[in-house]
């Protein structure tokens, strides 16, 4: 059973048909990446599961509780990141994290305690002024801090470093990793970098539905080419091996560029050990073998073609 | 119900620390301040702006006119501003998506409703209080010789005014989600209950009627009596129209 489940779910907004039967399943202990394009539905999905938005129809579950629009109980499983967090301006990072222990029922001590440790985690301990003159980031990251007050089972991140720069962005992807242990965590974002830096699962939202999600892993691995990366330390050697009579037939495709040799098998019998074997017929050791991954750009082309 | 007052609490602190509490006590203050001394130098305004040789023989000022200021002012001015001031507390709150964060945090909908509402008669109650014992003191120390009744009863009906209208603020800001939209149907029935004073047969029962007969009060040409069924009347919209706010803040989709 996953900490969140989605059925079959439906949203649209006037005739606008936003989420078309979305089933979705994190597992516990996930840094789940959300992916699609700006106006895919990704908001959309998180806010209906925090009962935020009615959804059309489907259910959602929140470690097997059922969200309902309108109530609040199964939020207290959820942290939520809003994608612009927003506070208010004339308090402190501190009687902010006050105020949202005090609301969601924490006792003073705890609240003390755990705010002083959160705003250590997010680099925020030393900011005694109000949050008036904060910076994009450290919103950011009072934001997470915040959202873990609750020791939430699921944190939900809407877009967390879309509009911040790249050391904000490190900043984040950093804490996110740190918490990864305790806390699943979904993560929507159209920066697949990101997504392929700190997610070991993956979903690409695509017009309301999901249409590829697993592990990072098992997608890689399902959508491996049988191609091949040789770097040689010269040109002269690489214009050799690429030469090689063997490898002049149909299911194999050479390409040079420099020193680097690129090799397509369309024959899945015929692997690395081909080229390895070859190699070693031929006296020649590369600088670099590499098997080529799938990079999460390419899929995530693909997917939503 | 915890919720609530730790939301009226940060409604409060806000209001401290945004300088609107300040804004508003200051404005009444000034008005408490203006309408004994109005009274008390009018006929002097009036004596000097006349060309000489004229001569135009105005009554002495008595505790009446200091009333009659207090009630022009606190009733137009007063309601006016508070009205404006308060306005975007709902709406600012949802454009910015201050709230949202909160609510994620299992923080209920109506606690926000009964707390801000609480905070807006708090801050009425507040500056209204304030304006009614400047201006008492003054008319004391100023027209020590007259005597008025009702004076406390009187105070009493504009303030219900005033709660009466805030209701009609809140329910007008949960149903438009702006607050152009809360001031516009604020407006709309403060020129609806006006209308509706046309019709001899309803000024008995229109809550404008507390606002607008207090002097008469004063003066005793009114009895109290005459205002309970507007009472009654404003008490069963502010019930109806606090309630209407909470159920349709459940279900707005935010």
């Amino acid at each position: 059973m996953g900490i969140l489940e989605i059925d079959k779910l439906y949203k649209k907004f006037g005739s606008h048909e936003v989420i078309r039967g979305l089933d979705m399943d994190i597992p516990e202990h996930s840094i789940f990446g959300f992916v699609g394009q700006n106006g895919a539905g990704k908001t959309t999905t998180m806010k209906m599961v925090l009962g935020l938005l009615k959804p059309d129809s489907g259910t959602i579950k929140v470690c097997g509780e059922r969200v309902t629009y309108g109530e609040t109980r199964t939020n207290h499983y959820l942290g939520y990141l809003p994608d612009v967090p927003e506070f208010y301006d004339y308090m402190t990072p501190m009687e902010y994290l006050r105020l949202c222990g005090e609301i969601t029922g924490l006792p003073k001590e705890k609240i003390r305690k755990k705010s002083e440790e959160l705003l250590s985690l997010v680099g925020l301990e030393n900011h005694k002024r109000k949050i008036t003159g904060f910076s994009r980031g450290m919103k950011q990251r009072l934001g997470i801090a915040q959202a873990l007050l609750n020791e939430p089972r699921l944190l939900i991140c809407d877009e967390p470093t879309s509009a911040l720069d790249p050391i904000g962005r490190k900043e984040i992807l950093d804490i996110l990793s740190a918490i990864k242990g305790k806390t699943t965590v979904i993560f929507s974002t159209h920066i697949l970098s990101d997504v392929e830096r700190i997610c070991d699962h993956v979903a690409i939202l695509n017009r309301g539905q999901l249409t590829l999600s697993g592990s990072l892993a098992e997608i890689k691995m399902q959508y491996r080419h049988n191609g091949y990366i040789i770097e040689f330390a010269g040109e002269k050697e690489a214009s050799e091996f690429a030469g090689i009579e063997a490898l002049k037939r149909p299911a194999v495709e050479v390409s040079r560029d420099r020193a680097v040799v690129t090799v397509m098998i369309s024959d899945r019998n015929v692997g690395g050990q081909f080229l390895i074997s070859l190699l070693s017929e031929k006296r020649m050791v590369p600088m670099k073998f590499e098997i080529m991954e799938p990079t999460l750009e390419s899929l995530f082309t693909e997917a939503v073609k | 119900m915890k919720n609530y007052f730790t939301f009226l609490k940060k409604e409060l602190l806000e209001s401290v620390r945004t300088y609107k509490m300040f804004i508003l006590l200051t404005v009444f203050l000034l008005l408490g301040i203006m309408n004994p001394l109005i009274a008390k130098l009018t006929p002097e305004i009036v004596e000097m702006a006349m060309p000489a040789g004229m001569d135009i023989t105005v009554a002495a000022p008595t505790a009446m006119d200091s009333w009659l200021q207090f009630y022009k002012n606190v009733g137009q001015i007063g309601v006016f501003v508070i009205v404006l001031v308060l306005s975007g507390m709902l709406s600012a709150e949802l454009s910015k998506g201050t709230l949202i964060n909160l609510l994620t945090k299992g923080l209920s909908r109506s606690a926000v409703i009964f707390a801000k509402y609480t905070y807006m008669i708090l801050m009425w109650t507040a500056g209204y209080a304030l304006s009614y014992l400047v201006t008492w003191g003054y008319t004391v120390f100023l027209f020590p010789k007259d005597n008025a009744s009702n004076v406390l009863l009187s105070a009493f009906f504009l303030w219900v005014f005033g709660v009466f209208l805030l209701a009609v603020l809140m329910l007008g800001a949960v149903l438009s989600g702006n607050s152009y939209g809360g001031l516009l149907i604020t407006g709309g029935v403060f020129v609806i209950c006006m209308l509706l004073n046309m019709f001899p047969a309803v000024h008995k029962f229109n809550p404008l009627t507390l606002g607008s007969d207090n002097v008469a009060l004063i003066q005793n040409t009114v009895k109290p009596g005459a205002f309970f069924p507007a009472v009654g009347v404003a008490g069963v919209i502010v019930v109806l129209a606090i309630a209407g706010s909470v159920m349709l803040f459940r279900k707005k989709q935010l």
